[in-house]
């Protein structure tokens, strides 16, 4: 059947079987941002925006989502321009493979929409069904705090901003550069 | 395979030295001196090392920067294509799916396949007697070759050996379709008695897995009789007799790790079709692309230059991806179809017919003096390898050869695992190889002895440890993979003060409430860094005109930044931005060979390729540069994107050279660079893990405050992606210490089906994490680099379970720790 609904600001009409979920169906239409790394709603990679809240698209009937407006990771920004969520993901070394990034960025943006100066405590419940298997959850947590100040500031530094958490580790030793991006070098415990 | 009663474990077939040298009780002899000096001769200290290599921080402008991944943009944007993404480009592209064995052991009497074929949409059936199907037996093991796993396993089965086994391929117009014909299939057995417990499988009277000639290149020690495929063992000292000294204690505990999931969060997946040269294309997410074109050849017989293997993104594979698990299922169905077919496993199919990492049972003893030096060690291993045989032998090797080198000055040392067949999943490489089952048995066992010698436990392991200028004999004493190796990097004594500044070893502060304590562990591990003598990366460097490269790599990136290492370690050599260099890796019918991503490599052996063609094209720059500048070679260098002049301070930038190279008047050069490597070395890199743990003695609940580790990786070429890797390895090492893993019924049925089910611990569940680098300089590494990603995945087992024994003085052995067994045990007291 033919459903009509709003992929990142194009309002389209999409071919969807009765038992097709929205996750495959914006795939079968070019959307290869949306993941898809379990069975159906488990692993947290399909995250997009439903209306505004965020949805596993795996875990969602296509025809639920008639007539309304879908938002996935690259209605956030482009690789020249990105969100302050990417960027703090990329300065922070937070990305390994990549696979559940889509879905934890989406995650994550909505977390702080709602709440701009989050804690430690409260990134890492928000990305609790977020699966990653590379990162062990530290640069993603500590990508995530930094985004919110990066935010909250919004002027922020061209440098990438301040290490979260901590003073930042001495790292001349690594001969880290005096203008890396924020990172804390494994300093955040709080 | 040398099947010589004589020739112990072993990957190539080499005789093992295992016999190693006599010890005289401690007495330096003359004959020792004489030996000792031979030996220097043989394995140097002194490295040959350019002076380029060891570069001081100050001089670095690429390497050891934390230069942004490359890939990055279009992994937070969501545009990179990992296989799955290359779907839209085959209009006409067939979906496959499996039908697998649903019962733990039997023989195949009959598969009807008729409601499949009859369904709408249904292009092909494949079962084991199909033409396409290749009858010929194999190892998926993605290893080099000869490849040291048994050819035990078949495409499509049809005596099954474990509840995945598979039976029939289906491709249909769509992936429901494919589904939906895999459950109409109908396999009808004959079922066989099956054992899942690996003790009983040893058994002279337990079920057999394999009858005669059911296997081929077999391995050393294979007693199919009682369901063993292998059997190791290596020796150094005369460790029976130290064991039996009046003067020693002996001290023997017992360790037992789980079935941990890969859990990749990208399924495998595989995309195969017939190009219009009549060639074989697979995009697929594999770590081993040349390894995979080459087992495809063997076992498709195809000629290997038909087959094109490409990998592009892979959403993590952490040995999962090494073993050649899914590709042959889409290349039949491609060739029975004559259309492009695209296989995507389950998450259900990740857990239950993919692969995982060994369950083990390890035992440790010790001879340890009242002084506390350590005599003897003897560790033996009982590995289930499961339905078949991949790996089986290579990481048991490893359970000793890894943790036991630590320990470099203990003069006596025994290592022996018997790899076991059960009715269970197929096991494989799996990020430590071994090395996690080893190190908990050997860090908790050194941990038990110091407490009960009154020992301090980092004190009484630093006697014994790895230093700068050691012969390590203990990684050759079972021969093959690992050899005799002189160290020439350590950082373990920075490792340790580091990283108990970070736990705050010295001043952990009780909780206010009486039931709860609070204690520290400690381990420590050594890895290697690729496979001694068995490896080989190699690159290629193009020039433009506009002064900007191409790198041709056949190095891997399975989503750990290796291609910015390479990029990184170019643009070093070369004096340029990396943003100047265009990387192209993994793609057999460009790149050039690479054994790929595994053994902790890529870096240190693909790396150095990447360097040597740097060097290679660099070398043809000053040449140019000197001509352009007229100013001899000798004065001239890179840097800046310019070759420029010590002597006079002129300098011409690399695009006037590239120009110059392709349109000068008089002669014309593609600037070409390339570069191979190989070696015999093989590092060890070291982690030192700390663990800081609350135990409430009523409940046995614990709460792990912080894990910090502290790893010795050389020079970190990337430091951001180097914390980030052992990050990684840390949360899988938790996961190791405190998750059930693949949980099997009792006909070794998996009985986790989806994430929901498999507690690999999430954000909330997963301690912060202190990552830290200590730097040294390996002189044999690319710009003194080392591996890095393996080795904190062996370390948080140990660390915990003694952080546990130091809170409420409980031992748990086997893993996982979990509230109820810590509660046990208390009540025990
Ligand atoms: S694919 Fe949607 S949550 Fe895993
Ligand atoms: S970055 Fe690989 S799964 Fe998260």
């Amino acid at each position: 059947m033919d459903i009509e609904l709003t992929i990142n600001g194009e309002t389209t009409t999409v071919e969807a079987g009765s038992e097709q979920d929205l996750a495959t169906v914006l795939r079968q239409h070019g959307h290869i941002d949306v993941k898809c790394g379990c069975d159906g709603g488990t692993c947290g990679a399909s995250k997009v925006f439903v209306d505004g809240d965020v949805r596993m698209a795996c875990g969602m009937a296509a025809t639920e989502a008639e007539g309304s407006d879908v938002q996935t990771v690259a209605s956030l920004g482009t690789q020249d321009d990105l969100h302050p969520v990417q960027q703090a993901f990329v300065d922070n070394f937070a990305v390994q493979c990549g696979f559940c990034i889509p879905g934890m960025i989406v995650q994550a943006t909505a977390l702080l929409d709602e709440n701009p100066d989050p804690t430690e405590r409260e990134v890492r419940e928000a990305l609790d069904d977020n699966v990653c298997r590379c990162t062990g959850y530290q640069k993603p947590v500590e990508a995530v705090l930094d985004a919110a100040g990066r935010m909250r500031e919004e002027g922020v530094a061209a440098d990438g901003g301040r290490p979260i958490g901590g003073e930042p580790a001495d790292d001349t030793a690594m001969g880290k550069p005096a203008d890396a991006g924020g990172c804390c070098g494994g300093g955040c415990d709080e | 395979m040398s099947d010589d009663a004589d020739t112990r474990a072993n990957g190539n077939g080499a005789e093992t030295d295992a016999d190693g040298a006599e010890t005289d009780g401690g007495t330096a002899s003359q004959s020792d001196a004489a030996e000792d000096l031979a030996e220097l001769e043989q394995y140097p200290f002194e490295w040959d090392e350019p002076a380029n290599n060891d570069l001081a921080p100050g001089e670095r402008d690429s390497v050891s920067q934390r230069a942004e991944k490359y890939d990055d943009r279009k992994l937070v944007t969501g545009q990179a294509k990992y296989t799955a993404d290359y779907e839209e480009r085959y209009p006409d592209l067939a979906y496959a799916a499996v039908v697998r064995s649903e019962i733990p052991h039997g023989r195949v009497t009959d598969i009807d396949a008729s409601a499949a074929e009859a369904m709408d949409g249904v292009e092909a059936v494949l079962t084991p007697d199909s033409d396409a199907v290749p009858d010929a037996k194999y190892t998926s093991a993605g290893q080099s070759y000869p490849e040291p796993s048994p050819w035990d396993m078949h495409v499509l089965t049809e005596h099954v050996r474990y509840v995945g086994d598979p039976v029939a391929a289906i491709a249909a117009e769509d992936a429901e379709t494919a589904r939906a014909a895999a459950d109409a299939v109908e396999v009808r057995y004959e079922e066989y008695d099956y054992v899942t417990d690996p003790e009983a499988a040893f058994d002279a009277d337990a079920p057999q897995l394999f009858g005669d000639e059911e296997v081929e290149n077999e391995i050393v020690g294979h007693d199919y009789d009682r369901n063993r495929m292998a059997n190791i063992e290596g020796e150094l000292g005369d460790p029976e007799s130290a064991f039996e000294g009046d003067d020693v204690h002996v001290h023997e505990t017992e360790w037992v790790t789980i079935r941990q999931s890969h859990a990749n969060v990208e399924k495998h997946t595989s995309l195969a079709y017939r190009n219009e040269d009549d060639r074989h294309v697979l995009v697929t997410s594999t770590q081993v692309p040349n390894h995979t074109r080459r087992q495809l050849a063997h076992l498709f017989d195809i000629p290997i230059r038909d087959i094109r293997v490409k990998k592009p993104r892979v959403g993590g594979g952490f040995g999962g991806k090494q073993a050649m698990v899914v590709e042959p299922i889409p290349l039949a169905l491609s060739l029975a179809t004559d259309r492009p077919v695209l296989y995507e496993a389950t998450r259900e199919e990740e857990f239950y017919a993919m692969r995982s990492r060994h369950p083990m049972k390890v035992k440790a003893k010790t001879a340890v003096t009242d002084d506390g030096d350590i005599e003897a060690i003897d560790i033996y291993a009982l590995s289930n390898t499961g339905a078949y045989g991949s790996h089986g032998m290579t990481v048991a090797g490893n359970v000793g050869s890894k943790p036991l080198p630590l320990y470099s000055k203990v003069p006596n040392v025994h290592f022996e695992a018997d790899i076991v067949h059960t009715n269970t999943p197929q096991t494989g490489a799996m990020r430590g190889y071994g090395a996690p089952q080893g190190t908990l048995a050997l860090e908790g066992h050194l941990d038990e002895v110091a407490r009960d010698l009154d020992l301090d436990p980092v004190e009484f392991r630093q006697r014994h440890y790895m230093e700068v200028g050691d012969l390590d004999e203990i990684a050759g004493m079972m021969g093959g993979e690992g050899a005799k190796r002189r160290i020439r990097s350590c950082g373990l004594d920075e490792c340790i003060e580091r990283g108990k500044e970070a736990i705050g070893w010295d001043a952990i502060e009780q909780p206010d409430e009486d039931h709860l304590h609070r204690g520290v562990g400690m381990a420590l591990s050594a890895q290697g860094t690729g496979v001694a003598g068995d490896e080989l990366g190699a690159a290629q460097l193009m020039m433009n005109e506009d002064g900007s490269f191409h790198l041709q790599v056949g190095g891997v990136d399975i989503g750990t930044g290796a291609d910015t290492a390479f990029l990184q370690i170019a643009a070093e050599v070369l004096g340029c931005d990396e943003d100047q260099i265009v990387v192209r890796s993994s793609d057999t019918d460009v790149t050039p060979f690479d054994y790929g991503a595994y053994a902790s490599s890529t870096t240190y052996i693909s790396g150095m390729a990447v360097k040597k063609a740097a060097e290679d094209a660099k070398e043809r720059i000053l040449e140019w540069g000197a001509r352009m500048l007229d100013e001899p070679v000798a004065d001239l260098d890179t840097g800046d994107g310019a070759v420029y002049s010590e002597a006079t301070g002129d300098s011409v930038t690399l695009e006037d050279i590239g120009y110059e190279a392709a349109y000068g008047d008089e002669e014309r050069e593609h600037i070409l660079g390339k570069g191979t490597h190989c070696t015999e070395e093989s590092p060890p890199p070291f982690a030192a893990q700390f663990v800081d743990v609350t135990v409430d003695e009523e409940t046995g609940e614990f709460d792990v405050h912080k894990l910090a580790v502290a790893v010795d990786c050389g020079v970190a070429i990337n430091p951001g992606m180097a914390e980030g890797q052992v990050e990684g390895a840390n949360h899988m090492s938790y996961e190791l210490a405190v998750s059930e893993g693949i949980t099997l019924d009792d006909q070794g049925r998996a009985e986790v089906s989806d994430f929901d089910e498999y507690h690999l611990p999430s954000a909330t569940e997963t301690p912060p994490i202190e990552s830290i680098l200590v730097e040294t300089h390996e002189p044999t590494g690319p710009f003194g680099a080392k591996s890095v990603a393996e080795v904190p995945t062996n370390t948080v087992p140990p660390a915990l379970s003694n952080a546990v024994r130091d809170a409420v003085g409980v031992r748990i052995q086997e893993m996982p720790i979990t509230a109820a067994k810590i509660r046990e045990k208390l009540d025990e007291r």
